[in-house]
Formats: structure tokens, C-alpha cells, sequence
């Protein structure tokens, strides 16, 4: 009967312990030939004509008439059913528990999305790893223990804010959608940072306790806000000055290609919490101090991590060229890290965070040899 | 042919950037109205230059000298001496990129030769979120013709 050969077709369903009567509807629309057509009546705004702009028809298109209001609070129904779409009743709820607008949002987000879209790059492709040479012994080693911390923290901001995804009601699906863009670009840097310690007559250096501990704490944040401050506000800002330090302290273009590549990306997912704390906090002001208490802790891990070897030495050998330099590597360290704590209070202020006050980050890299005892984590 | 900063030598390098077309699209789109200011060397006679820059999608889409910055609103602005532009450009010229240390990346992040002015972090990403464009659209500049 059919064109298509399925294999062993006689079998299928011979054991099957559910027999399914067919629906009323099969039934008539067999035996008449004639079709239902009811949901044609039954649609959402109808007559939407979106317009492509001149870089194609992006989501900010499509925010059009009811398909462009974002909901303070999302659907009761707590299902997959597209926002704007008709809702039937009985939809099966999937329990979302993040289901207010502050609680997730960023007024950036869908314009974050199609950028990150657009922006994809390949390792393997984009890196011009034909032209990456062997290296002063030194450099390698340092390159690859750097290589091995990106490798080791990358992905925690997609295993991390990944988790409160799927918590997300589906009306706010542009903060999803970033999101799903962010793991994939973590999956990406995790992927590049391997490639590079693999490829050029080194290997793996060591993991980092206190790295995993940073880890940790931004997987059990309490809430999304909360690990959005930790994550994407300190740890991805870090870690974006650790990309353009990358690109700097890059032996080769093949170096400097993948921190270049990366510190974009990095610099969307910064762009994404920065905007959400600043919604938040200004649907619930009270959030700031759960935020607070997320970076105070947070902060601390930092300077602890600032306090071993395999974290300062391979940033200051890359940074003056050799462990010969390494002096000039620490004072160029040194004028780093006020960027750092700069930059990091500069995007606290833009979220609406008045972190200054509380932040226990010496803008002085010198002092981090005076950390006072009870800022050691416990 | 204009000079560098004139408004003709960037619109010229938008003009090589549609032509590149694939090329910067693979990088894909930036939306960014930023302003690169050109600082007299020390003993120069010549007056700063500020020119207010607009890349939009994959195309730059405005060149212009720039009186009022407010009124230009960027989103960052690019500030060096005219020595380390030079620099940066011979290098272009001479192989097709600036070496690594002078890229627009490592300049501004130590602050010293090149540094960005903005009122907004959030804004000033867009340096580091378009990086890639605004080098490349830079490095265009060995296709210019000599002058």
C-alpha cells in the first residue's frame, strides 16, 4: 500500500498492551470526507503581518500587537503553550515555580539571543590551529594550567543557570531561549580551552579546589537572582577579563583568536545578568540583600583563589612573557586586577547593586598579601 | 583619498566592509554607534579628532566628525594618541593585522596607549561583545590604497 518499506511491518503492534479505539473524529471524517476546520475560528490576534528589518526578521519583529506583551506575571496554565497562543483548558501543568516576570527577566534578552545566533563560531573551524608553533617551555606549561581552570569553570554557567530554566514559565521562553545560547557557548569554551591544552605538546594541568568550590556554590545558589549576581555579575565578569587578559597575553593568533571569540561571548552573558538584577531589583528592591550576601561570600572565594600558585603564576608568566619576567607579569597583574574590581562595581551600579560599600575586593592587588582572617572561607 | 581619522577613510573601509560582505557576516551582526578620538602627540600642533562611527548589521553605516559628544550618544569611545593609531595602521599595512600586543583588545585593556570612555558599563561591552567586527573592520585598511 505505502511507498515506504518499513522494516518487519508485519510485527508492529502485535505485542502492544494498549488498544487504542479510534477517535470519533477519524471516524466521521473517514466515512464523510468532509473536514472539521473549527480550530480555523479558534485562533489567537489574527492578521499579524510582521516586517523583516534589514538584518532579517528577528524576535524584536515579532513583537507585535498581544504577541509583544510580556506578562508581569506568567500563564496560571504553567504549560509549554506559546504566549499569545488560544489556551485550551486541562493543559497538564509543568510545575514551573518561576513564574513572575522580575524573577527572570532582562530587557535585553531577545536582542542577546539573535545576537549570540548570529555570532556562533566553530573551534574547530575558526581557530587557526595550523599556525599554532611550539612554545618556550614555560609559556606551554603556563597556557595549559590557564587552559585547565577555563576548562574546569566554563560550563558551570550552562550546567548552573540551566537548572533554573527549566523551572522558567514559558511566557518569559527570550530569557530561555539566551539561555539555551549561553550553555551552547559555554559548551564551546569548554571545548576550545581542551582543544588548546591538547594541541601543542602539553596537556592538562591541575584542577583546583578552591575553583570547585567557587563552583559549588554558584550550583546551590538559593534562588536565579542569587546565582545570577554570583554567576553572571562577579564570575563571568571575572572570567571576561580573563578572556581580553587572554588576548593579550596570547603567544600567537591562534591564542588570540579563541580569547577573542570567547570574551564576545562572554561579554553577552555579563550583558544578560547585568539587565536582569537591574529588572529585578526594581520589581523588588528587598532581593538586593540576598544578592549582597551571594557576593560577599563569593568575593571571599575569589581572594582565596588569588592565594595560590597554579591561580597567579601562569597569568603573570603569560603576561610577562616568561617566568625570566615574572615580576614585570605581577606588576602588569597588579594593574589588572583594579580593571577587574573596576569594571565589577561599574556593572553593579548598572544592575542597581551599591556594592561599593560592601565589597571586600582591595582595589589594590598588593593588599591581597593583607586578607584579613575572617575574610578566609570557612 | 581622505586620511585617517577623516570621515571618508572610515566610510571607505564600510564600503570594503559590504564588499567583503560573507566574510563579516560569518562573524555575525553588530549594533554599535561608538566614536574613536585622536589625541594630538605631545609637540603636535594638530587639534584632537573625534569621529562618531555607526555599524549597523553588517554595514558601517555613518561616518562623522563629532562636535558634541553627548549629542552623538556613543556607546563607547575609542581614545588614543595619534602615534599609537599610526602604529596600529602601519602594522595593518604592513601585514594585514596589527601584532598581538596592539590590537584594539590589548591596547584598551591596559589602559595606557588606548583606553574607552563610556558613561555605561553595560554599554561599553559592546567594545568586547563586537570586537571581533570592529578589528576586522580596522584591518581593512590594508586594502586602502597608499597616500
Amino acid at each position: 500500500m505505502g511507498s515506504v518499506h518499513i522494516k518487519d511491518e508485519e510485527r508492529i503492534g502485535s505485542e502492544a498492551k494498549v488498544k487504542l479505539q479510534p477517535s470519533v473524529y477519524l471516524q466521521k471524517l473517514y466515512e464523510t470526507g468532509t473536514p472539521d476546520l473549527g480550530w480555523m475560528d479558534n485562533m489567537a490576534e489574527w492578521g499579524v503581518r510582521a516586517k523583516p528589518g534589514n538584518l532579517g526578521l528577528r524576535l524584536k519583529d515579532i513583537q507585535i500587537g498581544t504577541y509583544g506583551q510580556i506578562p508581569d506575571h506568567g500563564g496560571d496554565h504553567r504549560s509549554m503553550a506559546p504566549r499569545g497562543a488560544v489556551i485550551p483548558e486541562g493543559l497538564p501543568s509543568l510545575g514551573f515555580t518561576l513564574n513572575e516576570k522580575a524573577e527572570v527577566w532582562a530587557d535585553n534578552a531577545a536582542e542577546l539571543y539573535e545576537e549570540a545566533v548570529a555570532r556562533q563560531w566553530s573551534s574547530a573551524r575558526d581557530i587557526p590551529w595550523s599556525e599554532l608553533k611550539p612554545l618556550p617551555d614555560d609559556l606551554e606549561r603556563a597556557m595549559c594550567q590557564l587552559c585547565t581552570f577555563l576548562t574546569e569553570v566554563e560550563f558551570i554557567a550552562a550546567d548552573a543557570p540551566t537548572r533554573w530554566m527549566s523551572q522558567m514559565n514559558q511566557d518569559f521562553f527570550e530569557v530561555k531561549m539566551f539561555l539555551a545560547t549561553q550553555a551552547m557557548d559555554e559548551a564551546r569554551h569548554m571545548d576550545v580551552f581542551r582543544k588548546r591544552a591538547l594541541a601543542n605538546g602539553g596537556g592538562l594541568g591541575t584542577a583546583s579546589v578552591l575553583s570547585e568550590l567557587s563552583l559549588k556554590r554558584i550550583f546551590d545558589a538559593p534562588s536565579f537572582s542569587a546565582q545570577t549576581g554570583r554567576l553572571h555579575l562577579l564570575g563571568e565578569g571575572f572570567v571576561l577579563t580573563m578572556f581580553r587578559q587572554g588576548e593579550f597575553i596570547a603567544p600567537s593568533r591562534v591564542d588570540q583568536e579563541i580569547f577573542r571569540r570567547c570574551m564576545q561571548d562572554e561579554s553577552r552573558h555579563v550583558g544578560y545578568g547585568t539587565m536582569h538584577l537591574r529588572a529585578q531589583l526594581r520589581a523588588n528592591p528587598d532581593v538586593a540583600e540576598e544578592i549582597h550576601e551571594q557576593l560577599d561570600d563569593a568575593e571571599r572565594i575569589l581572594l582565596e583563589t588569588f592565594s595560590i600558585p597554579e591561580s597567579v603564576e601562569p597569568m603573570a608568566i603569560l603576561m610577562g612573557g616568561g617566568v625570566k619576567n615574572f615580576d614585570k607579569g605581577m606588576e602588569l597583574q597588579g594593574q589588572l586586577w583594579r580593571r577587574i574590581v573596576h569594571e565589577y562595581l561599574q556593572r553593579c551600579d548598572s544592575a542597581g547593586l551599591d556594592r561599593r560599600p560592601r565589597c571586600i575586593l582591595p582595589t589594590d592587588f598588593s593588599k591581597l598579601v593583607d586578607t584579613p582572617q575572617d575574610a578566609v572561607v570557612s | 583619498m581622505p586620511s585617517f581619522p577623516e570621515p571618508g577613510w572610515f566610510l571607505a573601509l564600510g564600503r570594503l566592509m559590504e564588499a567583503e560582505g560573507a566574510r563579516f557576516q560569518r562573524l555575525g551582526f553588530a549594533e554599535t554607534r561608538f566614536a574613536v578620538r585622536v589625541i594630538p602627540d605631545e609637540g603636535d600642533n594638530g587639534g584632537e579628532n573625534l569621529v562618531g562611527l555607526i555599524i549597523d548589521g553588517y554595514r558601517l553605516s555613518d561616518a562623522k566628525f563629532v562636535g558634541q559628544l553627548e549629542a552623538f550618544d556613543p556607546d563607547f569611545v575609542i581614545c588614543a594618541r595619534r602615534s599609537v593609531w599610526n602604529r596600529m595602521l602601519r602594522e595593518i599595512v604592513e601585514t594585514g593585522r596589527p601584532s598581538l600586543r596592539h590590537t584594539l583588545s590589548s591596547l584598551a585593556l591596559m589602559g595606557e596607549e588606548m583606553w574607552l570612555e563610556s558613561s555605561d558599563q553595560l554599554r561599553e561591552d559592546k567594545f568586547y561583545r563586537y570586537n571581533q567586527t570592529l578589528q576586522e573592520l580596522l584591518n581593512l585598511a590594508s586594502q586602502l590604497p597608499a597616500h
